[in-house]
């Protein structure tokens, strides 16, 4: 049972709350988009339409739009064609090794964006392992391929995000009753009929929400095209130049078309995706996977996915073997031919090399503390107190994520360089509280959508139970809602912590040299060629996001035992 | 017995359907009363107004002469049982039962003991330590049940707690729980959809039909003289044949024209008194009637439409008077497709009269 249930009246503190929540989110959800907006119309104190026709009279502004549409739209394609099939692989056969590298296989998630496209860029760039190998294999008197442009972009975009198709695929297929399959089989289907009569069909809720997904994060993309696009623009690398060449105007309406633009792809999709959800019906008996039988399947299904996995994992390695790399002695060599552990001693050894360290540690973490409080408190108000405006306060939460890093950071940089309390406004620029604020808005959607999922599979009868023996709200609240909790809390908490730690998109807008986090110390490392530094950086990472990651997992699993 | 809860003219609406309307009821102290409806009545909204969960729009609740209508769940001491037990599952087994005890500030010592008579009460001394999830379906019932009843309520709320378990056990588990709750004389509401069950455990059985009360008593009465067509049905096989009423109910008991010159005496309700002429569709109890040759005086003639076994007798359908009676026989004679003549045994025993609404057909 849910929903409905009638409440008590609610106390004067319950009614502080929601006042509170509905006012910090409008403020900083809301705020600093409509203020981009009025000043993306406004010239010399009047308001004008200016800006828009410059921009739409502009042939390079509307072919960036054009390349961001155009590039998401292929990435989905891509990684689609990647992680569907190794899903369907990995969830119905029964291989050995299937178990390692079914894990393996979703290892680019521990690379943050940043750090995927430099350490792709160390394996696949003018000068790096794998090209260097090629080069030298086949002779050439130079690299076989270039690492630039949108084909770059889509290389890089393909592999970090066929994760969501192979994590939302693999989710989809665990839901399915494996009776199904042996139900299509009993009426004569064969393999070929049973995936597309049926686990495909079942699975498009699933395959809807990763093609969502991967459309966003790309039209959000910034690092790919930032780093390897060259002269290839896209709306992101658009307004963030505008804006360094202080053509501020047109960044703000460059911001808002892209923002425009996500929203209308969300919009429609987004209620696609809630109005079809397929449930297993029951936990039967049968077997999900089928062993693999015949004697060459035996030996190519593990043989392609071990060869598919490593092709994931070269990157990680990759960025690890550069990380040991002895300053300045890897000039033409194919392989680096000097190693050493000081990159990761200098991280540690001064207090400028560490700074970034603790800038990203510590602003992740109040980001992610209050993301968390944001979002419980509303998930109580929209699911347990259904209070009225609870489908606003659910946009709210999730508006953030349709609002690419880009539009963030500008609204954010925008709105707060002035000092006007009287408007709610202080400058916030030059200080870590704006980063902090833009981690804050960047990870509200994940613990948003983790606490909603939390609170509505919270059985309403365990806090009745509660309540019939005696226990108050807090009593309640302490004892039984947090508790039942906490898996949602730590799933929510270790994505956005690790968000947070490897932000890159908005850092870039608002960072200043005391405040600047890993992904930016990364960044001017690499353009003073110093790669081993930038590298061990990104190790660091790496290993910073799969320990949260790991930390996270145990939090669930103990709360749901 | 004195009324130690009393709901007065419950009224409940969710989105301008009424789930419960104008429902009064008084359960005595120490008695069982169960609600008794099929699903969808508002059984389980009744309960829920009652331990405070659900706010009604109008009506008030009373225990013990105090009116807690507006009182929070927490502070109104009654134990609930939910359907699905809404154990705790990160509590183990001591810490579930435990955990009234402990809101009501009790000492270690004293919640440790009074742990333990629980388990002991719901005879699964010994569990304390275990987590609820290893519990079997059974066991877990009467863990939610220890946790209930450990703070030692002032009325106790069931809602189809046993509707999670299989068939023998839960016949087996409702024996016990009348006995057990019997025993420590507690004010009891139970919600069920089961009428066996309800004959089984209730003192008294209130049956709800659409969120209305259409009858409150024993079940012997609630069997022998139900107020409603609905109660009839519900509790107990009836068929239903079309007549008319000849003459003026005396005592409680009119005589119902069936045909030209078949008349039989049936139980009329007290409420709706019936007038003279009034179209009336007669319900009977299989058990009531007999078969008859078909020249004997006031017989029903009929047709045998289905036979069914039902160990010491045998039960049959026969198809008469533009109805469909059951016939409870020992003999094994007749068969589907027979001309039977059919009498009631003992009338008016198990013989119901209920006005039939205009617009309503001829048949059952
Ligand atoms: N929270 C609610 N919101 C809307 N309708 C409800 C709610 N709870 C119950 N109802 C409706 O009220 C009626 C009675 O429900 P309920 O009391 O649960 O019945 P029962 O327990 O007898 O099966 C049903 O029609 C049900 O759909
Ligand atoms: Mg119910």
């Amino acid at each position: 049972m849910s929903g409905g249930r009638g409440h008590q009246r609610m106390a004067w503190r319950g009614r502080l709350l929601v006042a509170a929540v509905f006012a910090i989110l409008l403020w900083a959800v809301v705020y600093p988009n409509l203020t981009v907006i009025a000043e993306s119309f406004r010239a010399d104190g009047t308001i004008t339409l200016r800006h828009y026709v410059q921009v739409f009279s502009t042939p390079s502004e509307l072919r960036a739009l054009w390349s961001s549409i155009w590039i998401s739209a292929a990435t989905v394609l891509l990684s689609a064609l990647i992680g569907v099939p190794l899903a369907l692989l990995f969830a119905r056969f029964e291989f050995p090794g299937r178990r390692v590298l079914g894990a393996l296989a979703a290892m680019p998630v521990l690379l943050p964006p940043l750090v995927g496209v430099i350490a792709i860029l160390f394996l696949y760039g003018e000068s790096g392992v794998a090209t260097r190998l090629l080069q030298s294999f086949l002779g050439l008197q130079s690299p076989p391929w270039r690492l630039q442009g949108a084909s770059a972009i889509l290389a890089v975009h393909a592999y970090s995000m066929y994760v969501y198709f192979y994590l939302f695929a693999l989710a989809g297929l665990a839901r399915l009753d494996p009776a199904m399959f042996e139900a299509a089989a009993s009426l004569g289907a064969g393999n070929a009929r049973t995936l597309t009569r049926v686990v495909l069909p079942m699975l498009t809720p699933s395959l809807a929400g990763a093609a969502l997904l991967t459309f966003m994060t790309s039209m959000a993309s910034f690092s790919a095209p930032y780093v390897l696009g060259g002269g290839f623009r896209v709306m992101t690398t658009q307004i963030f130049n505008s804006k360094l060449q202080g053509e501020v105007a047109m960044a703000m309406v460059e911001t808002v078309m892209l923002a425009t633009v996500s929203l209308l792809v969300l919009w429609p999709l987004a209620r696609w995706e809630g109005s079809r959800e397929y449930v297993a019906p029951s936990k039967g008996t049968s077997a999900m996977r089928v062993p693999v039988r015949s004697l060459w399947a035996r030996v190519a299904v593990p043989l392609a996915a071990g060869v598919g996995v490593l092709v994931l994992v070269l990157p990680h390695l990759t960025l690890l073997l550069v990380s040991f790399v002895r300053d300045g002695t890897w000039t033409t060599q194919t392989l680096p031919p000097a190693y050493t552990l000081e990159n990761y001693r200098e991280l540690f050894a001064e207090t400028h090399t560490f700074r970034p360290i603790f800038n990203s540690l510590l602003m992740a973490a109040v980001a992610t503390l209050a993301a968390l409080a944001l979002a419980l408190a509303a998930g109580q108000l929209i699911v347990r107190w259904r209070v009225r405006g609870r489908r606003l306060l659910e946009g709210l939460l999730a508006l953030p994520w349709a609002l690419p890093g880009t539009v963030v950071a500008i609204a954010l940089a925008t709105t707060f360089s002035a000092h006007q309390p009287w408007a709610a406004r202080w400058v916030l620029v030059g200080t870590p509280w704006i980063l902090i604020l833009a981690y804050t808005l960047r990870t509200l959607p994940l613990t948003g959508r983790a606490a909603l999922a939390g609170y509505r599979q919270l059985d309403p009868s365990l806090e009745e139970a509660a309540a019939s023996l005696g226990a108050g709200p807090w009593r309640t609240l302490r004892r039984v809602t947090i508790p039942r909790l906490l898996p949602a809390i730590a799933a929510g908490a270790s994505l956005a912590f690790v968000t947070g730690l490897g932000e890159f998109v908005a850092s870039i807008v608002l960072y200043t040299h005391r405040t600047r986090p890993i992904s930016i110390e990364i960044l001017s490392q690499l353009r003073d060629f110093d790669l081993g530094a930038a590298a061990a950086y990104g190790v660091l990472l790496m290993v910073l996001v799969a320990a949260a990651f790991i930390l996270g997992q145990r939090w669930v699993q103990s709360g749901s035992a | 017995m004195r009324a130690f809860l009393e709901l007065e003219s419950l009224t409940r609406v969710f989105a301008g359907t009424p789930a419960v309307r104008e429902l009064s009821l008084q359960v005595g102290e120490h008695e069982i009363v169960t609600l008794l409806g099929p699903s969808g009545c508002g059984k389980t909204t009744t309960l829920r107004m009652i331990a405070g969960f659900e706010r009604p729009d109008s009506g008030r609740v009373v225990v013990d002469g105090r009116d807690v209508t507006g009182m929070p769940p927490q502070k109104r001491g009654f134990g609930m049982v939910f359907q699905h037990y809404a154990l705790f599952p990160h509590l183990s087994v001591a810490e579930n039962v435990a955990f009234g005890l402990e809101t009501a500030g009790l000492g270690k010592a004293e919640i440790e003991s009074r742990v333990g008579r629980a388990l002991d009460l719901v005879r699964l001394p010994g569990t304390q330590g275990r987590s609820v999830s290893s519990l079997s379906g059974g066991q877990q019932q009467r863990i939610a049940l220890a946790r209930a009843l450990a703070p030692a309520p002032k009325v106790l709320l069931l809602d189809e707690p046993l509707s999670k378990l299989d068939a023998a056990l839960r016949e087996q588990t409702r024996r016990e729980l009348r006995s057990l709750v019997k025993e420590i004389g507690m004010t009891t509401v139970y919600v069920t959809h089961d009428q066996e069950e309800a004959f089984d455990l209730a003192d008294r059985i209130a049956v709800l039909r659409q969120g209305l009360l259409d009858q409150v008593g024993p079940a012997e009465q609630l069997y022998r003289r139900p107020a409603t067509q609905f109660v009839a049905t519900f509790l107990g096989r009836a068929g239903a044949v079309a007549g008319t009423v000849e003459g003026v109910p005396e005592d409680g008991v009119v005589m119902c024209r069936l045909g030209a010159d078949i008349c039989w005496p049936a139980l009329a309700p007290a409420s709706a008194p019936l007038t003279k002429g009034a179209a009336v569709r007669l319900l009977a109890r299989p058990e009531a009637l007999a078969f008859a040759p078909s020249d004997q005086e006031a017989v029903l003639n009929g047709q045998v439409t289905e036979r069914r076994f039902a160990g010491s007798f045998y039960v049959y359908r026969v198809s008469a008077g533009g109805g469909e009676l059951e016939v409870q026989s020992d003999s094994s004679d007749a068969k589907p497709g027979d001309r039977v003549g059919v009498v009631p045994r003992a009338a008016p025993a198990g013989l119901f009269a209920f006005a039939r609404s205009a617009g309503e057909g001829d048949g059952a």
